[in-house]
């Protein structure tokens, strides 16, 4: 076996064992196939010295997603991860829908176009973007409603570009201010950035073989969200000092862990194998509060009210891994039960 | 049906065929459209033969390796025909209109 066989067969192993029992020794013959030139010399340094394509990386990649993450005809546990992993998507792109949506309002009535609404206080007077990253910052985040939309209607790459667009322009933005001084080093930009990237792969849970995604109910849920979340939170900020405490990654502890309260306490009224997929999205979601809100912590550090911040942040952490950890338990014992494939049954 | 699948099906019309034959195949019949990769391929053709369209022909060693090849079945057959014609009848259609549409003054179009 040479190296560029060696190297294929390790991103095979990204493939499900039984799938690899099937059809691994087929597909390395094929690449490697593809790979002959027809001339010794370039075959001989390939064998050595040559790597996949990227193109092919991606392909294999594809592969895997479409059999880890099943759709409706995969085996009980394939299609379970399938299901957690597109809700908990579908979740965190309707949060970021329903926070991008809210600001587009909430700024029309800080610019005063809302006229019906009580003038905005003084304090919370719009400044107006300096450069032309502020304004990209701005607006490259109203990019995941239509990402939202996109992901519900089934398309699914429209959804993964549209997210890109959201992400990329503040990242670049916080990437020149940090390197330029503007802004002090800080790893929270960096761990939303990571989280986000992770988002736009489990996009890719959305492949051909999934479920369509029940419109009626998800688009439903972005007015409804707006309602819940980020207009009562605008109304206590402005007319109080209370919440002015909870960042993003408090918000999204908080978030998960009315989620997993409110899911828990329903578990019984449903089918074990109805509430299992929504049991591993909110894990998901629930571990990945849990790193936004541990790596952004010792950011709190350099702010002047560190110690009120540092101690609000622990307690959201820790009430995060209370309601998660059982939860986790509970899931992972749920998805034991079932059988690993189809040939199971 | 997608794209890879029909032109997979089309490839092994006349012979059955190994898994680099079809990329080869299908990069031509499209006239170099449709580049499968390695995992697209087995992506398509793990469902083709679960489907019953396409099935396992025979191995046979080549340079110390076990080749296999792919033969369409019956079903597959009557699949592409039945996809073919549709896709034909689409054309019709759209060529038919196409050619109302068209004015008596060459290169250009009513209304």
């Amino acid at each position: 076996m040479n190296r560029l066989e060696e190297r294929y067969r390790l991103l095979l192993r990204l493939l499900p064992a039984d799938y690899r029992r099937e059809w691994e020794d087929d597909m390395v013959a094929a690449f490697l196939e593809s790979m002959d030139t027809g001339d010794a010399e370039t075959a001989a340094y390939a064998a050595d010295y040559g790597r996949p394509r990227l193109s092919e990386v991606a392909s294999v990649i594809a592969l895997a997603a479409r059999l880890r993450l099943g759709g409706t005809n995969a085996p009980p546990r394939s299609y379970a991860w399938g299901q957690a992993v597109r809700l908990a998507a579908l979740t965190a792109t309707l949060v970021h829908a329903v926070m991008a949506t809210a600001g587009v309002a909430i700024t029309a009535w800080l610019a005063g176009r809302m006229a019906w609404l009580p003038a905005p206080a003084p304090e919370w007077a719009l400044i107006p973007p300096g450069s032309l990253w502020r304004t990209a910052w701005g607006l490259a985040d109203y990019a995941w409603l239509p990402a939202y939309v996109a992901l519900v209607l089934g398309h699914r790459r429209i959804a993964q570009a549209l997210a890109l667009l959201a992400i990329l322009p503040p990242a670049v933005t916080n990437a020149v201010q940090q390197a330029t001084g503007e802004v002090p080093p800080s790893a929270s930009p960096w761990m939303m950035l990571l989280l986000d990237v992770v988002l736009v792969l489990a996009m890719s849970a959305f492949h051909h073989d999934a479920e369509p995604v029940p419109r009626r109910r998800w688009l439903g849920a972005l007015p409804i969200g707006i309602l819940l979340v980020p207009v009562p939170l605008f109304a206590i900020q402005a007319t109080s000092q209370a919440l002015r405490l909870l960042d993003w990654p408090g918000l999204s502890c908080a978030l998960v862990s009315v989620a997993i309260v409110i899911h828990l306490a329903g578990r019984q009224s449903h089918r074990p194998s109805g509430a299992l997929p929504w049991s591993l999205a909110l894990t998901l979601l629930a571990a990945a509060a849990l790193a936004l809100r541990t790596a952004t912590l010792p950011d709190h550090s350099h702010q002047a009210q560190h110690s009120a911040l540092l101690t609000i942040g622990a307690v959201q952490a820790t009430l995060v891994l209370a309601v998660g950890a059982p939860l986790a338990v509970l899931a992972i014992r749920a998805l034991r039960r079932l059988p690993p494939a189809a040939d199971d049954l | 049906m997608t794209e890879p699948a029909f032109f997979i099906l089309t490839a092994l019309l006349d012979a059955p065929r190994h898994g680099y034959g079809i990329v080869s195949d299908v990069a031509e019949l499209s006239r170099g459209r449709v580049q499968l990769k390695i995992g697209s391929l087995y992506g398509v053709l793990d469902r083709l033969v679960l489907d019953g369209l396409v099935e396992l022909d025979r191995e046979e060693a080549w340079q110390g390796r076990l080749r296999r090849y792919y033969r369409l079945t019956e079903r597959g057959r009557h699949a592409l025909a039945t996809e073919a014609e549709r896709l034909a009848a689409n054309a019709r259609i759209a060529s038919a209109r196409l050619g109302e549409r068209r004015s008596p003054i060459a290169g250009t179009t009513s209304s």
